[in-house]
């Protein structure tokens, strides 16, 4: 055998891979190949539980927002938190409530939009809808509710704090 | 002189051969399970909802371990290294 291979040019040595094996896949090849994408999947599973169960939601604390007479009947306000930049919008909705969500449409990360009067929030990327004043969606393609925060009034000035949880 | 294996394998040439493509679809269909169990786990993640989230994760594995326990025992056949 090492006779055959000191016949064969240096080229073959350095490469000893027939052009037949190199194209060609066996089925024993394809079904690892599966295997080690179900392996990547599992993965894939385990790492979203870790991140779910080691990863602590903060705590916002009351964050100063506006005053009330800043936004009308039916208008809205966008603003960050304190660390951080993801955006959010503030609604004054038509029978005097308030409301805060993110405003980041749950489907594509697109802004949404109080639209006036309909008591709806719209995301115009792919026509989503979400209720104003729970922020479930109510059509389209967005899978859940806008991450909502708690408005508290004191006075004359608006504050938004983290969602007090309900079960 | 025969082995048990070589007898076998004699008796029914194409057993590899049907073996490993009802492996392949078996784990086609795993896989296609795995990326549901996926998709249901990240939005139960996004959700909060745990009661979703580990029967989907230990599942996912369980599905994994068994199509690498079945690579592992899918006969070899011929093949030589």
């Amino acid at each position: 055998m090492d006779n055959n291979k000191k016949q064969d040019p240096t080229w073959k040595q350095d490469f000893p891979i027939q052009s037949t094996q190199a194209t060609q896949v066996s089925r024993r090849d394809f079904a690892k190949f599966l295997c080690l994408l179900s392996g990547g999947l599992a993965f894939g599973n385990l790492f979203v539980f870790s991140k779910y169960f080691t990863e602590k939601t903060e705590k916002i604390d009351e964050q100063f927002v506006c005053n009330t007479n800043d936004v009308p009947i039916g208008g809205t306000r966008s603003f960050i938190l304190k660390d951080s930049d993801i955006p959010y919008i503030l609604i004054h909705l038509e029978d005097g409530e308030w409301r805060a969500y993110e405003q980041k449409c749950t489907h594509l990360s697109c802004a949404v939009f109080y639209k006036p009067n309909t008591g709806k929030i719209e995301c115009p990327c792919h026509n989503g809808w979400f209720d104003a004043y729970n922020g479930e969606p109510i059509q389209g393609p967005p899978p859940r509710a806008l991450p909502k925060l708690d408005v508290v009034i004191k006075g004359e000035q608006i504050f938004v704090k983290s969602p007090n949880k309900t079960v | 002189m025969s082995t048990f294996r070589d007898a076998q394998n004699n008796a029914n040439k194409q057993k590899q051969n049907q073996l490993s493509s009802v492996f392949i679809f078996l784990l086609i269909f795993i896989v296609t399970l795995q990326i549901w169990l996926l998709y249901t786990c990240l939005n139960s993640a996004l959700e909060n909802r745990k009661e979703v989230l580990v029967p989907a994760t230990i599942m996912s594995c369980v599905l994994f371990l068994a199509g690498a326990i079945g690579l592992y025992f899918l006969p070899r056949g011929k093949y030589k290294k």
